[in-house]
């Protein structure tokens, strides 16, 4: 169980997402990803991704225009 | 009472829509602006004129253009910003989204992170405007208009635009992340 | 939405939350710039009583793709590119309401025999047409946005946006140039087409209609197929 995080702050749509999606492919079951974004796009667009990929997502907004997505590959 | 936690402030301000929300208002705001102006949104065309005007202010001059040439073109250019509709609708557009951000506490400026956007952009901008020009049009005033006004073109426009956005997505991954 | 909704993802002990800035509260900048945005719109009017609808659907424009995320980029670019069509589909439907909506609105004119407005809006179908689209798609991709998408991502914050604003402008320009040979050479051997003409109007607003439902699930099928895979 590790946790990684992904800086995609100041990336605008689909880089967050298509980073997002290449490094989960790295990571084990159980896994926590921890994307960092600023753009309201992807706010919406990766959890739904995540989502229908069947992990576990989380949103936080952590600063005025940021947020973390946390996603937990759970397969 | 603390409007942050006020449940309709969560609903209409502070969360995302869904896009079918998005996609309903934004319809009938395009039928509202046909029936109130005569004609269909569009976005695009209008920055040409915003370039003539810095093109102008510059000390360059679009008088020998075929495309300023016609007499509506010149008066729209003579009249200047503050009396052209397309102009203060999309500077609408931007403040429009700025109090949208701000209203929901959201609001970030966020830097330039790589000579990869400057160039991403720069390149992208050009693409656009000539596109746009030679097309009729961008996505609203040629795709979206276009096809709410049962013209062939926006359907022919639609096919070239996706067959674009595949080669524009293979040269975003390769050059551009 | 249930976007805020908590999965109850176990966070590992390695880290734990971080504190956090204190958020600043920009609401009431968000009420100040509403009320010039207000004000400037009454100014507008008496200055010159045509323009303050412009400025007021401009403004909500700006809050509704704002506030929804709509993205036409994103409805070209994500069935390729990461198999996602919820986009593509919703695009599709704001199709369906405004083809209804324009259709009901020139007919209208038309039996009145006023002459139909928008109709510039018809234009000729060239390989211009098909160049300039092509080269607005692969643009918006790598820009990140297209036209009403770059406008709002400047009202954003985005820098990068603002550079690919100015460059839109400058490519505009250029186009603009040019189009007296593109005009001469192109798109005069194309031919402006309004379904109406061929197919009558009910016809074409049915056939369209069709062709819209068919592409929603195409659109539907696509996701669920990759989806399995």
């Amino acid at each position: 169980m590790k946790e990684v995080e992904l800086d995609c702050l100041g990336e605008a749509c689909p880089i967050p997402l298509v980073k997002a999606e290449n490094k989960i492919k790295e990571l084990e079951i159980g896994d926590v990803l921890i994307v960092q974004i600023d753009h309201s796009c992807a706010m919406k667009n990766l959890p739904e991704w995540a989502r229908k990929e069947g992990h576990n997502v989380e949103i936080e907004e952590i600063d005025d225009g940021e947020w973390e997505i946390i996603i937990e590959k759970v397969k | 009472m603390d409007i942050k936690k006020n449940k309709y402030y969560k609903l209409w301000i502070k969360d995302a829509w869904p896009y079918i929300t998005g996609a309903v208002l934004l319809s009938l705001f395009q039928i509202i602006t046909l029936a109130t102006t005569g004609n269909p949104w569009g976005v695009s065309g209008i920055l040409a004129n915003w370039g003539a005007w810095l093109y102008e202010t510059a000390g360059g001059s679009v008088d020998k253009w075929y495309y300023f040439s016609s007499e509506g073109a010149r008066r729209t250019l003579e009249n200047g910003f503050m009396n052209h509709g397309g102009s203060l609708r999309n500077l609408g557009i931007i403040i429009g989204a700025l109090a949208a951000t701000l209203l929901s506490s959201g609001f970030k400026f966020k830097k330039i992170k790589s000579w990869k956007q400057i160039i991403a952009a720069t390149l992208g901008g050009l693409l656009m405007g000539y596109g746009a020009r030679i097309g009729f049009g961008c996505n609203i005033g040629a795709l979206f208009s276009g096809i709410a006004s049962l013209s062939l073109s926006g359907w022919v426009y639609a096919l070239f635009l996706f067959l674009g956005a595949i080669i524009g997505s293979k040269l975003l991954v390769k050059y551009f992340m | 939405m249930d976007e805020q909704k908590s999965t109850g993802i176990q966070r590992s002990s390695t880290r734990t939350r971080r504190t956090r800035k204190k958020k600043k509260n920009q609401l009431p900048f968000g009420v100040a710039v509403v009320l010039l945005a207000v004000v400037f719109g009454i100014l507008l009017g008496y200055k010159n009583p045509g323009m303050p609808i412009f400025w007021i659907t401009g403004l909500t424009f700006g809050y509704i793709l704002q506030r929804s995320r709509f993205c036409f980029t994103a409805s070209m670019r994500d069935p390729f590119l990461t198999g996602s069509t919820s986009l593509t589909r919703t695009v599709l439907t704001a199709f369906a309401i405004t083809t209804i909506g324009f259709t009901a609105i020139k007919y209208g004119a038309y039996v009145k025999g006023l002459p139909m407005p928008g109709q510039s809006y018809i234009a000729p179908v060239s390989l211009a047409t098909a160049a300039g689209a092509f080269m607005f798609g692969v643009g918006m991709v790598i820009a990140g946005g297209c036209a009403s998408g770059t406008l709002m991502r400047v009202g954003e914050g985005f820098s990068m946006q603002i550079i690919s604003l100015f460059f839109f402008i400058v490519g505009s320009l250029w186009g603009a140039h040019d189009f007296g040979w593109w005009k001469l050479n192109v798109i005069l051997k194309g031919k402006a087409i309004f379904l109406p003409d061929i197919f009558g109007w009910i016809g074409a607003v049915i056939i369209q209609l069709i062709i819209i439902a068919l592409l929603w699930i195409a659109a539907d099928k696509w996701e669920n197929r990759k989806n399995l895979a």
